[in-house]
């Protein structure tokens, strides 16, 4: 049986409020509706609505010529309408009721604005992008074959024919291996479609072969798929020959024109750049490392997933190809911590937050253990200047922590999930991101109005 | 308490003289003067004219519930009335008012008659209730309309 809670008022409290509340209510009987009616008349409110009443609503009725405090009624579908509307068509006021539907709630808005956020990409950063989501689980994959892989030793792997010889191989000799080459090859897809393919994953295995590492495979994917963009528009055949193109003119012209830029051009410069690069990483002083560690954090907390968030995390990403693995450590904990402070804030802080964000908060807690940023927009956009701000110092101080402690993490996502077996040092990255959680969950307090 | 015991049969008049909507508040309004419930029976009518104009106390079905909660109210009261013609209230429904119930509250109106009142308001939307009260040509049937 669907239920309803209703309250009416009015503003002499003598007459309209129970009319409609006895209409309400017969109107319920009728049509076969649960139905709980609260009275704010002069007698004061009557028949309360218990917290009971409301969760068990599908939908809640407002009655009332008077304001009516409408926040123990969060996350239901509310139907407002002045009292007489009761008194004059309650049957279809709660046929509109239950028709009604919920409002958004936390999770589904998150979800929502990743969807947005993936539509709305636009040219290079798109392709890069694509690029990027098709390599995640390549790198998921390998990263915690190979990670598993230690749980024998951190050596163990040397001797052939063993298991974690064998999550080695699986892991580091192939998935990974397979990285950069998707990495191009799909940012040249996203470009060129189907032809783009080919040329884009030859320049990838080329950028890996001339040591020039996942920059070179971002260069080679944007060459690739706008090499077979010009040759498309340049060749013109005759239609008897049209179908060659797709199978032979284009991966073969575009491969060759890629391959030999990639070996002759591009591959030195750039290996010089990801080797100083590497080197600076894994060379870092403790200075330079918890500088660099805050810029990745301030970065990833920043815009929550958008452009600025992914540069530091495709960055991060494209390292593990070359071995360094702490800044990827950085950066998952950085984005680990914008929901998780807030949802710590909303438990200890609860006069800073509204009704619904304390709910809410209960949910990012999941999605910040899961690594997934968005969690802090919903936050974020209601009061972005304050929220931002804080999620950016706790981020900062998270992942400056953890490229100051040289934790290093070799699977790019996954969160606490991969905690256990794919960071070096689980206890103390647990501890890091602790800190950066607080951290920012007392700046949140400290910066944030309390709400009335 | 119950609502016979609000409603008093002096206060119920069966054929109401007044022709439109300010007409029969006045004359409703008379009545509480004449049994000493109000003495400022002008002051009275401002104050149920003023909660009028928020919106129409003529809730349709032919029902009309004038009310005002003031100090010039000694005691809760009610009084009855009832145009057989019917008068525009300018009600929710647009059709004419036949029965009308004029409520008055004293300021600092204790719980027990604030619950009778409601109790009558809950029992006008019910259709029996109604149609006893358009045959009562007595004071008795009126009151018997509400025992049901």
């Amino acid at each position: 049986m669907k239920k309803v809670v209703a309250i009416t008022a009015c503003p002499t409290g003598i007459a309209h409020t129970y009319m409609a509340a006895e209409n309400l209510q017969m109107a319920a009987k009728e049509m076969g509706v649960d139905i709980k009616v609260e009275t704010q008349g002069s007698i004061g409110a009557e028949n309360q609505l218990t917290d009971e009443d409301i969760k068990a609503a599908d939908a809640v009725i407002i009655a009332a010529a008077t304001k009516v405090d409408k926040s123990r009624f969060a996350g239901k579908p509310i139907l407002e309408v002045p009292v007489e509307e009761a008194i004059k068509n309650a049957k279809g006021l709660i046929e509109k009721a239950l028709k009604m539907e919920k409002p958004k709630g936390y999770v589904e808005k998150v979800e929502e604005i990743h969807k947005e956020r993936s539509a709305q990409r636009t040219g290079a950063y798109k392709h890069l992008m694509t690029g990027v989501s098709y390599m995640i689980p390549f790198v998921v994959a390998g990263g915690i074959l190979i990670a598993l892989s230690f749980f024998w030793g951190y050596k163990a792997f040397e001797v052939e024919g063993t298991l974690p010889w064998a999550l080695m191989k699986i892991g580091g000799g192939s998935a990974f291996a397979l990285m950069v080459p998707i990495l191009s090859g799909y940012i040249a897809f996203s470009i060129a479609d189907r032809p783009g393919l080919v040329p884009g994953m030859v320049g990838g295995m080329l950028a890996v072969s001339t040591g020039a590492g996942f920059l070179g495979g971002i260069i080679s994917g944007f060459l690739a798929g706008y090499t077979v963009d010009y040759l498309k528009k340049l060749i013109k055949l005759p239609k008897t020959l049209e179908g060659l193109m797709p199978i032979l003119i284009l991966p073969v012209l575009a491969t060759l024109i890629v391959g030999l830029l990639m070996v002759y051009v591009i591959g030195s410069p750039m290996k010089a750049i990801m080797t100083s690069l590497t080197n600076w990483l894994k060379g870092m002083s403790s200075t330079n490392a918890v500088i660099f560690g805050a810029i990745l954090g301030l970065m990833m907390a920043f815009d929550m997933g958008g452009p600025v968030n992914k540069t530091a995390y495709t960055f991060a990403t494209g390292l593990l190809a070359s071995n360094v693995f702490a800044p990827m450590a950085a950066v998952m904990a950085a984005g680990m911590t914008p929901p998780l402070g807030l949802a710590l804030a909303t438990v200890l802080f609860k006069n800073r937050f509204t009704k619904e964000e304390i709910e809410a908060g209960k949910a990012a807690w999941v999605l910040g253990a899961s690594f997934i940023t968005e969690g802090a927009i919903p936050f974020a956009a209601a009061d972005p200047f304050r929220v931002i701000p804080s999620i950016m110092v706790g981020s900062a101080v998270t992942a400056a922590l953890s490229m100051l402690f040289h934790i290093e993490l070799r699977a790019p996502h996954g969160g606490i999930f991969v905690i256990p077996i794919a960071v070096s040092n689980p206890l103390l990255y647990i501890g890091v991101i602790a800190i950066g959680t607080v951290v920012t969950a007392f700046m949140i307090a400290a910066l944030k109005k309390k709400v009335e | 308490m119950e609502i016979k015991d609000i409603l008093d049969e002096k206060m119920m008049i069966f054929d109401l003289k007044a022709k439109n909507k300010n007409g029969v508040l006045k004359e409703l309004v008379s009545v509480l003067k004449e049994n000493g419930v109000v003495d400022d029976e002008e002051g009275f009518l401002e104050v149920v004219k003023k909660r009028e104009e928020e919106f129409s106390t003529g809730i349709g079905y032919g029902v009309a519930i004038p009310h005002g909660k003031s100090s010039l109210v000694k005691k809760a009261s009610i009084v009855f009335g009832k145009s057989c013609k019917g008068i525009d209230y300018n009600s929710m429904d647009g059709k004419p008012a036949h029965l009308f119930f004029l409520i008055a509250v004293p300021d600092n109106s204790d719980e027990l008659h604030l619950k009778v009142l409601a109790e009558l308001s809950r029992s006008l939307m019910h259709k029996e209730v109604r149609e006893e009260l358009e045959k009562a040509s007595t004071p008795e049937e009126v009151i018997k309309a509400f025992e049901k």
